[in-house]
């Protein structure tokens, strides 16, 4: 057939050439177009990112505090703040407790024998004040004062995981995220009892804490404050264990508490508001005695982790929470592990 | 592993955590070294492994459920690979006796359509000793990275082979070989000095990956390989125009990849140069029939020479030496290019476009973040570290871009005295680095043909195939 | 051949000498590398759970079409919460599992009452693309128990890792075939 036509076989070389160079040039344009950096992005639809940043912004007329002060703190895991007799200004963390006084100036160290895990200071009230209280992962330690020895009260086992102590008159609190129960102690050390038991009707809820993190505080109505973090609520107990109020709902609004066990932090005003800090979305808050939303103190817009700090809790997956306290004159004292500073904020 | 060791040995926590075990074998320890190394190794999990768990946030105290494990299916056994090497070995050593001792195309042809099922379809086209190529190097290079045996006897299995009987390897065991051989259907000739100007092709992405694979950047042989896409029959749109580009080019352009890409070629055709015993058209009895130049799809057959007239003689000689001395300056050009060439070249190394992109943002040149920034802030590493990394890998393309142009400088200047020495023959006969032995030549020549009509049993073939 | 008789045994001694050196070498730079390794057994791909930022590109980047990296939970870090960030969205329409209320785009994630007040929460291997968004709404509230892993019976172990190379954050790297994960938690109750 190619015989017979002799046109056709001249061009026969020439469209096949003409194919070959078009199948050359598609295939440097597909390498040239394949791009296997990873720098287009995920490619997915829509619904398979992940994104909180709509929900991290706070109205600002609701942020009804400023930051007075702050003070870079040289630890590199501090885990709890606490407000002393005189407003001074306490930091635990990397195996010491850092006491500074009511301007920020370091006055004195105190150094432990173990990781601190939270810390609070007796106030005037309390039968022995100014003593330091320092929860260690499974035990207190207590310090009458700050260059006295240490007495370390006895151990709650191998479950104990401590993070919050809450001193009374004649009582001291303390949280165990581990046991998932508060203990109370007397100023002796002596366990007097459990409160976030069923209690003899049954009608008391268990605390909830998926993680280790779980505050109490004692405020000045004479009850004990406690965060139940999987419910997204504060409770109110009595000492002898037995609740007196509940409140707090669940939900990214800036009146309730974020994500999935929040708030993380508690701390209580002189006049008996309530302080909280959430973490995931980082923000402080404050709310009156009954639960009702007050303001903001500050937001993640603050208090955010920066990379470094990101960085160095990822091992542990630990998120960094803010822990909170409040001094004689209303000021709130915001630990930021993140940034490693305290900050003092004052309202406006 | 790594969260549970930190807090019981400070002394691990700032340098190497979990890799440091990793790399241990990388070193060439004595003996007991090693028996002592993972002593140490064993008593460090132990000891790790015991006491921090009470540092755990316990999960709930549940009254009767049980904890389910982490899905972690076990990754293939091993067997699968040495099975791998062993089909290797078999293939090379029946390819070998098929092309040179029996002599049987057909042979090769179902052997290679044997080895495309098995390292092609079944196997998924990895482990191949193309690629194994860029393993070695990495290996050479970066005491980190941990070569296996099978890959490193995947490159060396074909390559010794080579060195007795030819690239009977390309012939009937690679996969990609097997692909381009099963779809050359209308080979048309490609004019001798493209075939040459693009055979150079091969020896520069032979250089490119080797430079890219010692510096640690890619591996580029994976990355662009025109049929994995296939073996696997997943691949993107890119990479499947790509595979397709490659198969039309196939029908027309006999084994494209293999002549003018394939950087594993590169060294078998050298290999092959040396062979002992390579496969020959029957010599002594060539009736010049042309036959085997035309059955060749791969432009693989030297013709015999013609007498040449003495004026063409002198001005070849003159040509010789004049790029003999032009090969020390195409070597020295080819340096000082690759060297100037090290910024776009160490743009393809993540670190080094990561560094790039980060002192860009940081400096506010550009506007936004990527992803790899994004990761780098979040690692909270020192940028300084990130730059130091950077600049000391863009020294180390610029010795290596150097290099590989000098290589190229040395490549094309060979090649052009390599073309500019004439050889003499008074035979057909395939060119030792060219050929693939697949065995068409021999399989259409006619005294071959007489010879089994005479003697079957002199070709160790009971009975004759047709051949049309 | 009109050369001289000599030439040929010298090209073929040439030869020889340089067939034995390469075998040689060859059988040397196995042997060397075999020394050199110290181990037997074979690598494979694993992503570092503590770089990894859940871009979401191995959900893309594999070579197969459905990737080989999928989302694999911790259950000894679970917190086993009712209100789970990593199952709900931030802001969930209805505490229920209802697809309508699920973080997760393909319903990969199965919620399972326990006791009160505790739900576990397993991965649907055959539903996950490996997306990683249950990983960042773990992540960003929760304990980190969600996180994505290379499955090594679906991974085809790549000479060169398509994910390894589009992954951001460099968290991909070669592990022993024997050890093949890079669990959050080891051990038996993982």
């Amino acid at each position: 057939m190619l015989q017979q036509n002799p046109p056709l076989r001249r061009l026969l070389p020439i469209a096949l050439g003409g194919l070959l160079v078009a199948v050359l040039v598609v295939a440097s344009l597909a390498v040239l177009l394949y791009d296997p950096s990873g720098e287009a992005g995920n490619r997915l639809p829509e619904n398979f990112q992940y994104d909180l940043s709509a929900f991290q912004k706070i109205d600002p007329a609701l942020i009804r505090y400023r930051q007075a002060a702050e003070i870079p703190l040289e630890l590199k895991q501090p885990r709890g703040i606490a407000a002393g007799r005189e407003d001074q200004i306490l930091v635990a963390g990397d195996r010491a407790v850092l006491i500074f006084d009511s301007h920020g100036k370091k006055i004195s160290q105190i150094d432990l024998a173990d990781e601190p895990r939270c810390l609070a200071v007796a106030g005037q009230d309390h039968a022995v004040p100014g003593r330091i209280y320092v929860g260690l992962k499974d035990r207190l330690a207590v310090f009458d004062a700050a260059d006295a020895p240490p007495k370390t009260w006895e151990t709650r086992g191998l479950k104990a995981f401590f993070t919050s102590v809450a001193p009374a008159e004649h009582d001291v609190f303390v949280a165990d995220a581990g046991n998932k129960i508060v203990w109370r102690y007397d100023v002796q050390g002596k366990l007097l009892g459990r409160i976030g038991d069923p209690g003899p009707d049954g009608n008391i809820p268990p605390f909830i804490v998926p993680s280790p993190y779980f505050d109490v505080a004692v405020s000045p109505d004479g009850l004990l404050r406690a965060v139940n973090p999987g419910r997204f609520q504060i409770e109110a107990f009595t000492f002898d264990g037995f609740l007196e109020q509940t409140w707090g709902l669940p939900g990214l609004e800036i009146s309730r508490f974020c994500g999935c066990c929040n708030p993380s932090a508690l701390a209580v005003l002189p006049d008996g508001r309530i302080v909280t800090g959430e973490k995931g979305i980082a923000r402080v808050k404050v709310y009156n005695a009954e639960g009702k939303f007050q303001c903001v103190v500050v937001g993640p817009d603050v208090l955010t982790p920066t990379p470094a700090a990101v960085a160095e809790s990822r091992d542990e997956h630990r998120l960094l929470p803010v822990d909170l306290a409040a001094d004689r004159q209303g000021r709130i004292l915001v630990l930021d592990p993140a940034a490693r500073r305290v900050r003092i904020f004052v309202e406006k | 592993m790594k969260r549970l060791r930190r807090v019981p040995c400070p002394r691990l926590r700032g340098h190497g955590k979990c890799r440091k075990r990793r790399s241990l074998p990388t070193r060439a320890w004595a003996g007991h070294r090693i028996g002592v190394g993972i002593l140490f190794i064993v008593f460090l999990c132990i000891s790790c492994r015991i006491s921090p768990a009470a540092e755990r946030f316990p999960p709930p105290d549940f009254t009767d459920h049980q904890l389910p494990a982490t899905q972690a299916p076990a990754a293939p056994s091993p067997v699968y690979e040495y099975a791998d090497l062993a089909f290797l070995i078999a293939a090379l050593g029946l390819a070998s006796y098929l092309a040179v001792r029996r002599r049987s195309r057909r042979g090769l042809f179902v052997l290679g359509i044997v080895s495309l099922a098995w390292l092609g379809f079944w196997r998924e086209g990895c482990i191949c000793p193309i690629g194994a190529i860029q393993n070695v190097t990495l290996a050479a290079f970066n005491s980190t990275y941990v070569l296996p045996l099978t890959v490193a006897a995947f490159l060396a299995l074909p390559l010794i082979v080579t060195l007795f009987f030819g690239r009977t390897f390309c012939a009937a065991v690679c996969p990609l070989g097997a692909v381009q051989e099963l779809v050359a259907l209308k080979p048309l000739r490609v004019p001798p000095w493209l075939d040459q100007a693009l055979g150079l092709l091969a020896y520069v992405y032979l250089g490119l990956a080797v430079l890219f694979s010692a510096t640690g950047t890619a591996f580029l042989i994976c990355r662009y390989d025109p049929f994995v896409g296939f073996f696997r029959r997943s691949m993107g749109a890119d990479m499947l125009v790509f595979s397709l580009s490659f198969l039309v080019l196939g029908i027309f352009i006999g084994r494209p990849y293999c002549r003018y890409l394939c950087p594993l070629g590169v060294l078998l055709g050298w290999f092959s140069r040396i062979s002992q015993w390579h496969v020959k058209i029957p010599p002594d009895r060539c009736i010049q029939c042309r036959l085997c130049e035309e059955a060749c799809p791969y432009g693989a057959i030297r013709t015999p020479t013609t007498v040449q007239p003495p004026a063409d003689h002198r001005r070849g000689r003159r040509r010789l030496a004049l790029l003999i001395v032009l090969l020390p300056i195409l070597i020295v050009l080819g340096f000082g290019l690759g060297w100037m060439l090290r910024q776009p070249l160490a743009r393809l190394n993540p670190t080094v476009r990561l560094a790039e992109r980060f002192y860009q943002e940081q400096t506010g040149r550009v506007q936004g973040t990527t992803g790899a920034t994004d990761a780098f802030r979040n690692t909270g590493r020192p940028a300084d570290a990130l730059y130091a990394e950077a600049r000391s890998l863009l020294g180390s393309f610029g010795l290596a871009g150097g290099l590989f142009g000098a290589y190229v400088g040395l490549v094309v200047g060979g090649k052009l005295i390599y073309l500019s020495v004439r050889r003499r023959r008074t035979d057909y006969q395939p060119d030792r680095a060219a050929c693939v032995s697949c065995g068409r030549c021999f399989w259409y020549c006619p005294a071959e043909q007489a010879l089994w009509k005479n003697n079957p049993a002199a070709c160790g073939l009971a009975t004759m195939p047709e051949k049309t | 051949m009109d050369n001289p008789p000599t030439t040929p045994n010298r090209r073929r001694f040439l030869a020889t000498a340089l067939r034995a050196a390469g075998a040689l070498g060859l059988g040397g730079l196995t042997a060397g590398l075999a020394a050199k390794r110290g181990r037997t057994g074979e690598y494979v791909w694993q992503l570092d759970p503590q770089k990894c930022i859940a871009c979401g590109n191995c959900a893309t980047y594999c070579v197969l079409d459905e990737s080989a990296v999928k989302c694999v939970h911790s259950f000894a870090m679970c917190g086993y919460c009712d209100l789970c960030t990593g199952y709900f969205p931030p802001e969930p329409i209805e505490q229920r599992t209802g697809a309508e209320n699920q973080l997760c785009p393909t319903g990969a994630i199965q919620r399972a009452f326990i006791e009160d007040p505790y739900f576990e929460y397993r991965i649907l291997r055959d539903r996950c693309i490996g997306c990683g968004k249950c990983v960042k709404g773990c992540s960003a509230f929760g304990n980190g128990s969600l996180y994505l892993q290379v499955q090594h019976d679906r991974c085809l172990n790549c000479n060169e890792c398509a994910i390894a190379v589009a992954c951001p954050s460099q968290a991909f790297r070669r592990v022993p075939a024997d050890d093949p994960y890079l669990l959050k938690v080891r051990g038996k109750q993982a």
